[in-house]
């Protein structure tokens, strides 16, 4: 299975600034395979984007590694890489036709008129372009410069396909029709593609295996499935999708599980044990050893007098169409309760006093 | 699947011996470009400056050496009532067109940025032509106009008994140095005020502020850093010029003219040095008042909002407004107008109008001058050369790479600016007349002084361009694999390709009418347009001075007006 044609090792940035040393990636580590879709994620200034540059060549490295099928990348002129790039702004060359832009790198590398043309149409009418070919980028709406820069990045059969932030300057509608057609021609041309961006709901979707970046560092990396379910620190629980965390203490725990106490007193079935960072602990608030997380889909509202669990009065319902959505006030979060159900119990209104209950392999403790 | 991997914690030191893998491959162009910059500066600011500085310590004549320092030039100005007068002059001229011109200028720029006036475009074209046409060919205008027999003095004597102060000395010295250097202080503060975020006069006004109390407490204050820089501009220019006190001065000396009397009746460049080590050294400690008055406040008023600020639409305000607009065009335009009128007078004597027109004049100056125009050509276009592409290399690496000499450049690009244009001739005649490089005589050292006179200009121009160009063009042509030097030439110049042509554009038109370094540096073979124009005027030879100054005007107008189509842009934003 493990086919690693992209590995990083310990790869470091520090930028020099009047201000001194800043280090935007710290010692990161990771391994992409021949034709896997990999996406950095992370809010800005994470050091998802610095990454990507020094793949491309684009940043220096300050140490560290960076090999493609065993052979090191991080001393090589970006020029000398064979790399296609898709820019955030599409960086078309404004001065060229959306044919010249295209068939830019090829030309680069001598390639036959004649191959260079068929190779160009042949992107141009599979990214949807037909007949577009002598228009200039400014004539262009964004959508189709997108696909341009993307054709223009492909073009030449490069060795990785980077993507930064893509779809950032697309109207929301555009954006999931594109990043489905990154995917599909990603997959078609079995190119290993790694991709930068800030929207979670974006790289799980097109993602086979997501990197989440922090502060510099890697956080966790995972098939998208295995981050949301299964997040291994407060950040990335709370990065991606929803989330409520309980400050706990522990009760009982083994392999299986155990059972921890919520402020309260309220004794609570947990199904995993993560560790938990000190630094996180204060970041989030948490002022117990250990704080319980439950997704808000994962939380069942029931009255009062129906059941055991933490106690919450609720605040706010919101109707959202196919999911309704409570906010609810309990003693024993961190904050604001949230709880999404996609089959409301009738007999919860706002302002009721409810009973929160979950399941154990919901819940998902982290101890220090 | 894969199982999600552990980060390594930071305790893990990084692997030195990694480094060493493969040779970095070194990118050779910040150094390439830091050598030429440091030889530019060490050849044509460093070398010349030093030797200026020396030989001002050293009395006329002799060589410079440890034994010969003295205190002998700078003493005239303690001794001689000529220096002394001089050096009160040139503070008088300096600091009086300075505040005229800033006086004339702030209104018309809050007029500009503020009222909805007709014709903006047409104004601000306008507004630019005294920066282009060269002073001293408009300073003679004001003779004719306002000297003793001049034409608004005879109407003024006639209708309202009025008598003008004699033109020549500090009144008309003022009044043409303040008319032709307003529109620096015009167009950067218009540029400012246009600039700034609407927001917050709105604030100021939404919470109850009168227009004029906005203006006083808040606009002011925002723009008072722009109307520093170019009030500084101005001082600058006005202590360093030359031509305007020669026709306008009479016995009235100033700095720039002493020094000309100096070398072109003595030859006394060790008596110029000390000269221009002065004026370099009023221009410095101006330079350290602005600063201190204004060196803290620097406003960054430049938001995300791409919203003009609102224009009143007042017809009161748009009335006045446009009368004090045009009136100021109008008076400040009247020497060119005049220029251009008195080259067609064939007969002009004793009279207040011509009596006879024609196109003799020109047929006069087409005949003898043709040596002269061909000489300005070559050496402007010499040095604009020269300059594009220092400019296009200096640039390229000031905005696109990051290396540890970078001040070198900003340094060397700034200098010239504090140099007023007859210290720079003194140097050049100071340093190159004799010793191992000699250079006076030949072109080369016109060409030189051209040069490193307009270095920042288009420095300036083309930087401005490259930073319209989003780095990521670069990084695109990079990544799809071409080298840097394929990259310059196929992405940068291509998109740059008008900013540079815009840029030589108005280096080349703004060098054809130079006066203050040429007249120190010129020789019979090389004279040049200004000189012939400069020798007409000072030869009381107005028509034909006038149809040659005409013919500069002209050219240069319509350069300067074929660069700004070239960019879309305006021709005031070309100077800006």
């Amino acid at each position: 299975m493990k086919n690693d044609v992209l590995r990083i090792e310990n790869l470091t940035k520090v930028f020099d600034t009047p201000e001194g040393p800043v280090h935007a990636v710290r010692e990161v580590s990771l391994e992409v395979e021949e034709d896997e879709f990999f996406s950095l994620l992370g809010p800005s200034g994470c050091g998802k984007t610095t990454t990507l540059r020094m793949i491309a060549g684009l940043e220096t490295v300050t140490s560290g590694s960076i090999a493609f099928k065993g052979r090191d990348l991080s001393r090589l002129p970006s020029a000398e890489r064979n790399l296609g790039m898709v820019f955030q702004s599409y960086a078309l060359f404004p001065h060229m036709t959306v044919f010249d832009n295209a068939a830019y790198g090829l030309r680069l590398r001598h390639v036959p008129a004649k191959q260079v043309r068929d190779r160009v149409m042949e992107l141009l009418s599979a990214l949807g372009l037909e007949g577009l070919h002598g228009r200039y980028p400014s004539d262009l709406s964004g959508g189709q410069q997108q696909r341009v820069s993307i054709a223009r990045a492909l073009a030449y059969d490069p060795d990785m396909f980077l993507l930064d932030e893509p779809l950032a300057n697309l109207d929301a509608k555009l954006r999931v029709q594109m990043r489905e057609e990154i995917r599909r021609i990603q997959k078609d041309l079995g190119v290993l593609a790694v991709y930068v961006t800030h929207d979670q709901e974006e790289a799980m979707s097109v993602s086979d295996r997501i990197g989440v970046f922090r502060a510099g560092r890697l956080m966790q990396v995972g098939v998208p499935q295995d981050i949301y379910r299964d997040p291994t620190s407060l950040f990335v629980a709370d990065f991606i999708g929803k989330i409520n965390f309980f400050p706990c203490t522990v009760v009982a725990a083994d392999s299986a599980g155990g059972k921890v106490a919520l402020r309260s007193g309220r004794e609570v079935v947990v199904g995993r044990f993560h560790p938990l960072d000190e630094s996180e602990r204060e970041e989030f608030g948490v002022e117990t050893r250990a704080v319980l997380a439950v997704r808000p889909e994962h939380i069942e509202l029931r009255p009062h007098d129906a059941a055991d669990g933490p106690v919450g009065v609720v605040r706010r319902e919101l109707f959202l169409g196919s999911i309704v959505r409570y906010f609810i006030d309990c003693d024993d979060a961190t904050r604001t309760v949230v709880v999404e159900s996609a089959h409301p119990p009738a007999d919860v209104a706002e302002g009721d006093t409810v009973r929160l209950v979950t399941r154990p392999e919901h819940a998902l403790c982290f101890r220090g | 699947m894969a199982t999600p991997t552990r980060v390594p914690s930071a305790a893990v030191p990084a692997r030195r011996e990694r480094l060493g893998g493969r040779k970095p491959t070194r990118d050779w162009t910040p150094w390439v470009v830091g050598a030429v910059t440091a030889a530019v500066m060490l050849l044509l600011l460093v070398y010349p400056i030093v030797t200026t500085l020396l030989s001002s310590f050293v009395p006329q004549g002799e060589a410079i050496s440890w034994r010969n320092l003295s205190f002998t030039n700078f003493e005239r100005f303690f001794s001689s009532p000529m220096y002394q007068r001089a050096f009160t002059n040139s503070l008088v001229v300096s600091l009086g067109s300075t505040f005229f011109a800033t006086l004339i200028a702030l209104p018309a720029a809050y007029v500009m940025a503020r009222v909805d006036i007709p014709m903006r475009n047409l104004i601000m074209s306008l507004s630019v032509i005294p920066l282009i046409a060269p002073p001293f060919i408009g300073a003679y205008s004001w003779v004719i106009l306002l000297g003793r027999r001049g034409i608004i003095t005879h109407f003024l004597d006639q209708w309202f008994g009025l008598q003008v102060p004699s033109i020549f000395g500090p009144f008309g010295i003022i009044l043409a140095l303040s008319l032709s250097y307003f529109p620096f202080v015009f167009l950067i503060v218009q540029g400012a005020l246009a600039a700034a975020d609407p927001y917050i006069e709105e604030a100021a006004n939404i919470m109850g502020a009168s227009r004029w109390r906005i203006l006083r407490t808040v606009t002011f204050p925002l723009v008072l850093p722009s109307i520093f820089s170019g009030a500084m501009v101005v001082f600058v220019r006005a202590l360093g010029n030359v031509g305007v006190p020669s026709v306008l001065g009479g016995d009235y000396y100033v700095l720039p003219t002493l020094i000309l009397f100096q070398v072109e009746g003595f030859f006394n460049l060790n008596g110029a040095a000390a000269i221009a080590i002065v004026n370099v050294l009023l221009v410095l400690l101006f330079l350290l008042l602005v600063r201190r008055f204004s060196g803290k406040k620097r406003f960054v008023t430049l938001t995300s909002t791409t919203r003009g600020a609102r224009r009143s639409a007042k017809l009161r305000d748009r009335v006045l407004g446009s009368v004090y607009v045009w009136a100021l065009l109008l008076v400040a335009l009247l020497p060119q107008i005049l220029v251009v009128y008195s080259s067609f007078a064939e007969r002009w004597a004793g009279t207040l109008f011509p009596t006879q027109y024609g196109l003799g004049n020109y047929r006069l100056v087409l005949t003898n001058v043709l040596q002269p125009i061909v000489n300005s050509l070559t050496l402007s276009g010499a040095a604009t050369a020269m300059a594009l592409a220092f400019g296009l290399i200096t640039a390229y690496v000031a905005l696109r790479k990051r290396f540890a000499g970078r001040w070198l450049i900003d340094l060397t690009v700034m200098l010239p600016f504090v140099l007023p244009g007859i210290v720079t001739g003194v140097a050049y005649l100071t340093t190159f007349n004799s010793g191992w490089l000699t250079l006076s005589g030949t072109a080369a050292i016109l060409i030189f002084a051209y040069f490193v006179r307009r270095l920042a200009y288009s420095f300036r121009s083309i930087s401005a361009s490259i930073g319209q160009v989003d780095p990521a063009l670069e990084e695109a042509s990079v990544v799809a694999g071409a080298t840097m030097g394929g990259t310059l030439r196929k992405v940068t110049i291509p998109l740059i390709a008008p900013g540079i042509l815009a840029g030589g554009i108005l280096v080349f038109s703004t060098l054809i009418g130079e006066l203050s370094v040429t007249i120190m540096l010129f020789t019979g073979k090389w004279k040049t347009v200004s000189i012939a124009i400069f020798e007409y005027l000072t030869s009381y030879r107005t028509a034909p001075a006038a149809a040659l100054g005409s013919v500069v005007i002209v050219i240069t107008l319509l350069l300067v007006f074929f660069a700004s189509r070239l960019l879309r842009r305006s021709m005031a934003d070309l100077f800006r």
